[in-house]
């Protein structure tokens, strides 16, 4: 403690900005963590709570996945002995129309037995409304909303309130406003209650419901009860308590938080390389400080521990910041990741407060503080490692010894060829993996090698540029390999990172262009919601009839999809017409006969996935799949895999009849329309448009607005990892100023001397500059090159891990490209401070400095 | 024009204090003028303030009180740019420590303030080769500094001070980072130097009898001239290192 407080805080304190760019690289890969769990924790918590409250006494849930089921479900749930209350529920999720409102979120109830799970206290209002549930039947425009939502509205009883229907926008009546309750504070209070059959009918339900809430009788197991149902129901049901409705929203987020881990994981490694370099540079600057240590009886494992212990004090502290910082922009975040869920998954739900588990936040500090003692591991061990009588000499102990530079190259080598060994022979997937590791430990070995043999390629060229600043710049990164190597493999992991992300999101967006246009190829699409993954709201099949008969209309294809579990995961059932869409989608498939494949699909004889879920779930064609449905289980072969994007999960194609039969649910969720040859699109558009004006809501896109959304969407997909790359780069550029702040105290009797014999400001700000863009420069070939390799086995991941995409390899060349002046302008801005603090300062004193 | 002007070097009434927990007056309401041509040694003991002066000739420190005059400009007024302008045109400077580029070469050492000036490469390329044939290394052009003797060092040193031939040479302990035999060898170097190109030389030093091979000896102690002696007749030729003058 006592070293400490003599040696450390002084050097610290002689070195502030030093030591807060140190820390900033922690905070940073501390704050990018924090921000992203904290913000998907959140919005798992806020579906979770809305989940929870909305449950009241619930026990127990009955849910075909989001299909819905037959009223008559019901009669057979409240036989059941261990049963002792069980009430349908309708949910959905509306827009109000009240400016930054957003949506409410209908809760369909059935007033008569709803009341032994849910309090529904009126603070006005006439309480026969619940009381009385005929009421609310004879009434059925009632609703109740919540007093938050009333209060945030000037919503009183008696007033209309405005809500999105499938019959197009309706008014319906404020019956009553509920007491603050846990139940009123669901879905951030945006919360209102409607009569279980109305809710049917506003929201195109038919005679299903979409839920069943049930509490056990008492002496029952929840076991039990479990047991019992799913006797009773078949296996086209779950089960479970509310809190599986969680899990199963989680595991539908898996392909997210997948990325969310690889990214933080990247911002806090490229945190440890800032770290590294600090404490590297800091040993070697201290070496005759830790001489006379030596020289005066400190022992090896004493000046360890000073290293180790200032690399925990600056962990501790970049860890505490980092958490401050990251539950800061993690609103930001949640707001982002909501947007997202609602767009990709069709799941809205509202986030108000950003969790802060103190288990999140403990990990978060526990990270950080390894993070930088990891990092400050071997310059601590080089540090205790000194000779003292070497120390006290001077010697050119940043470069690299010929021996080094060969050990280097040897374990380089080798583990470059284990890794290629694990790639090739990988049967297993923790192989494949040993194989990605080595080879960023590969790159991290070889990256001082590289960047030195680089920068003596450049000097020449800097040299004819510039003969006095190239060259001394290229001197600088030549005499000072270790002290450029860390700056550059962070700025190199960043880019491997941004290539890798950037060639896989061109990939997607080629392969989701080639998809769209192989199957959406219908004029028009017609939607009951704006929103074309919202599925809470569905057409009747009639409606296919009425727009067959517009003028102008050649072919209408019925599409139902409709999220189910299929092996206990989450997967997408798209229902559709499969001889028309035969007729009109020409797709090759990934494996199986295209003919023999839309023959018997046609024909309900079998089933096609798409490749992804093939993939994930190692299904073959000529495999028999087994989908649990709410009238049994679809037992029928796989006949084909298709490229298929429209679920991240997996995709099962199948034909409408197989849905209609085994979800008994003939509803609709996008009709497909195929103009006349010769009719205007936008005239048949306003057709339609008038055709069911007044009668049901109808919205109308054309093929392109369709596509257009559908890469938004792709676009807000990888919109949030953008912001994951430029904190990477962020951190990244922190390496170049930490290292140029540092090679400018070293250099200091160099620029000294330059300015003595005739060097002006502006030429000595040009040295440092050009040395920060030869940074930029060596980063960016070594970040290129690694990202190359780094991209394949992204691919290898999406492809076996992740999403199950088969996603071919493409460089994204425009990218990389598009990032040379970017990461150049990131240096040269990098440079910017230290180049003045340069040319500040004494020039006496740094003349006299050693 | 003043006598002030009239001189190379001129510092009138100049006091130099450092800030610190204690302020320390390393010049004290020093006035000196140093004729065109002359050679000149400063000397005193550590602290005495020979250094301080040396640097507030060079423009590498601005006086706290006072004016210092190099070629009849004030350089109080000057800004940084215009500060290292005069010491690019008008000074070379020869350190102890030699204070070489240690990833430059001989050649691009001395020709180091010319790249700076914007010489073509080639014309410095010429001139470097040319002053290190003056200073005898013509074999170690493409040496680093780290593959020459301290006397070699040093002969680049000079060299690259004197690569725009500046009226004015300002050396700080020339010799006392070299033997005996070494030393004596540069003290050589740069009085026949003085004496071919005409230059005022300023030396500061602790060693007498590079003191006694000067025109003249200025005596410093507690930041004061305390003596200043000419043991010689100014030089007269003041002025002919014009026509060696780089442009």
């Amino acid at each position: 403690m006592s070293l400490f407080r003599l040696i450390s805080w002084p050097y610290f304190r002689r070195h502030v900005l030093r030591t807060l760019l140190t820390t900033a690289g922690i905070v940073l890969g501390v704050a990018v963590f924090v921000g992203m769990h904290a913000a998907n924790q959140s919005v798992l918590f806020a579906f979770s709570r809305t989940v929870d409250r909305i449950a009241g006494k619930t026990e127990l849930q009955v849910t075909a996945a989001e299909t819905g089921f037959p009223e008559e479900v019901l009669d057979k749930v409240q036989t059941a002995g261990s049963v002792r209350v069980a009430v349908p529920v309708i949910e959905a999720v509306v827009d109000t129309n009240l400016k930054g409102q957003g949506s409410l979120l209908v809760l369909g109830i059935d007033m008569t037995g709803d009341r032994s799970l849910r309090d529904y206290d009126l603070e006005s209002g006439d309480d026969a409304v619940v009381d009385d549930p005929l009421v609310f039947l004879a009434q059925p425009d009632s609703i109740i909303v919540s007093n938050e939502f009333a209060g945030r509205n000037r919503l009183s009883v008696g007033q209309r309130l405005t809500l999105g229907t499938v019959e197009g926008e309706k008014p319906f009546t404020i019956r009553g406003v509920m007491k603050a309750s846990g139940l009123t504070s669901a879905f951030g209070g945006n919360l209102a209650i409607m009569d279980v059959y109305a809710a049917q009918k506003m929201f195109g339900r038919g005679r299903s419901f979409d839920r069943i809430d049930l509490a056990v009788k008492p002496g029952r197991s929840i076991g039990e009860a479990q047991r019992e149902l799913t006797a009773l129901v078949g296996p086209g049901f779950q089960i479970d308590p509310p809190s599986g409705r969680g899990q199963q929203f989680e595991a539908m987020l898996t392909a997210y938080s997948m990325g969310v881990n690889i990214s933080s994981a990247f911002a806090l490694f490229i945190g440890m390389f800032i770290i590294y370099n600090s404490f590297s540079i800091a040993v070697i600057q201290r070496r005759s400080e830790i001489g006379i240590l030596r020289a005066l009886g400190a022992t090896r494992r004493q000046i360890r521990w000073l290293f180790l212990g200032e690399s925990a004090v600056t962990g501790l502290i970049g860890s505490i910041g980092g958490v401050a910082f990251g539950v800061l922009i993690a609103h930001a975040i949640a707001a982002s990741i909501g947007t997202l869920i609602a767009d990709v998954y069709g799941v809205a739900q509202r986030t108000d407060e950003i969790a802060r588990t103190p288990g999140l936040l403990a990990i978060a500090v526990a990270i950080g503080v390894t993070t930088s003692m990891v990092a400050a591991a071997i310059p601590a061990m080089n540090a205790a490692r000194v000779d003292p009588v070497q120390a006290l000499q001077k010697g050119k102990y940043q470069v690299l010894s010929a021996g080094e530079s060969r050990l280097r190259a040897i374990l380089a080598l080798v583990l470059g060829l284990v890794s290629v060994v694990c790639l090739t022979t990988a049967g297993s997937r923790p192989v494949f993996y040993v194989g990605y590791f080595l080879a960023i430990v590969v790159a991290l070995l070889l990256s001082p090698l590289l960047a030195l043999t680089l920068a003596r390629a450049l000097r020449p060229m800097l040299k004819w540029v510039r003969p006095v600043e190239g060259a001394l710049a290229a001197d600088s990164l030549i005499q000072s390999p270790r002290r450029t190597s860390a700056s550059v493999a962070a700025l190199m992991l960043s880019l491997a990172l941004v290539v890798a992300f950037a060639g896989m999101a061109r990939a997607s967006y080629d392969s989701i262009i080639d998809w769209m246009n192989a199957t959406l190829n219908p004029d028009l699409f017609v939607l009951p919601s704006p929103n074309i993954v919202v599925r809470t709201i569905r057409f009747p099949p009639a409606m296919a009839g009425q727009l067959a008969a517009i003028p102008g209309i050649r072919r209408v294809q019925m599409v139902r999809d409709a999220r189910v579990v299929f092996r206990r995961t989450p997967v997408m059932v798209v229902a559709v017409e499969m001889k028309s869409v035969a007729e009109t989608v020409t797709r090759m498939p990934v494996e199986g006969d295209p003919d023999e494949m839309y023959r018997r699909a046609a024909a309900a004889e079998g089933l096609i996935v798409s490749d992804n879920l093939a993939e994930l779930q190692h299904l073959r064609v000529g495999d028999t799949l087994e989908v649990p449905a709410p009238n049994g289980v679809l037992r029928l072969p796989l006949v084909g895999i298709v490229v298929d994007y429209s679920d991240q999960q997996g995709t099962i194609l199948m034909d409408r009849s197989l849905f209609v039969r085994y979800w008994n649910d003939d509803t609709v969720n996008i009709f497909r329309v195929y103009v006349t040859p010769g009719a205007h699109v936008s005239d048949v558009r306003q057709r339609i448009l008038e055709t069911f004006a007044g009668q049901r809501q109808v919205f109308v896109l054309t093929n392109g607005e369709l596509k257009a959304y559908i890469l938004k969407i792709t676009d807000q997909w990888f919109g949030l990892t953008s912001v994951q790359i430029a904190v990477a780069v962020l951190v990244a550029i922190l390496g170049i100023v930490n290292t140029l702040t540092v090679s400018i105290t070293d250099r200091r009797r160099e620029l000294g001397v330059l300015q003595a014999v005739g060097g002006l400001h502006a030429q000595i700000r040009r040295t440092i500059w050009i040395e920060a863009l030869s940074i930029g420069v060596l980063g960016l070939a070594l970040g290129y090159a690694l990202g190359a390799v780094n991209l394949y086995y992204i691919l290898q991941i999406v492809h076996h891990d992740i999403a199950g995409l088969r996603l071919d390899y493409e460089f994204p060349v425009a990218t990389v490209v598009a990032l040379i002046p970017a990461i150049l302008g990131a240096a040269f801005v990098a440079a910017i401070w230290p180049a003045e603090s340069a040319v500040r300062g004494s020039l006496v004193e740094a003349l006299e400095y050693e | 024009m003043s006598v002030a002007a009239a001189h190379m070097i001129a510092l009138e009434h100049v006091t130099k204090q450092f800030a610190g927990k204690r302020r320390v007056t390393a010049l004290d309401d020093v006035s000196v003028a140093i004729p065109r041509g002359e050679m000149v040694a400063i000397i005193g003991p550590s602290g005495s303030g020979k250094s301080t002066l040396l640097n507030l000739v060079g423009g590498l420190d601005r006086p706290t009180a006072g004016s210092v005059r190099v070629d009849g400009e004030a350089l109080a007024g000057l800004t940084d740019d215009n500060l290292t302008r005069v010491r690019r045109d008008k000074i070379g400077f020869i350190f102890q420590f030699f204070n070489l580029l240690p990833t430059l070469t001989s050649l691009e050492n001395v020709g180091l303030p010319l790249h700076l000036r914007g010489w073509p490469r080639k014309r410095v390329e010429e001139r470097a080769r040319e002053l290190l044939t003056l200073v005898q290394l013509e074999a170690r052009m493409d040496h680093l500094p780290d593959e020459l003797s301290g006397g070699e060092r040093q002969r680049v040193a000079i060299a690259r001070a004197l690569s725009v031939y500046p009226p004015i040479l300002l050396a700080d302990e020339p010799t006392g980072n070299l033997d005996t035999r070494t030393g004596q060898e540069i003290l050589a170097l740069v009085r026949d130097l003085h004496s071919r190109l005409k230059s005022t030389v300023v030396i500061v030093t602790h060693d007498m009898s590079v003191a006694g091979s000067c025109e003249r000896t200025i005596a410093l102690r507690d930041g004061r001239i305390v003596d200043d002696v000419r043991r010689a007749a100014p030089n007269p030729t003041r002025g002919e290192h014009v026509a060696l003058q780089a442009d």
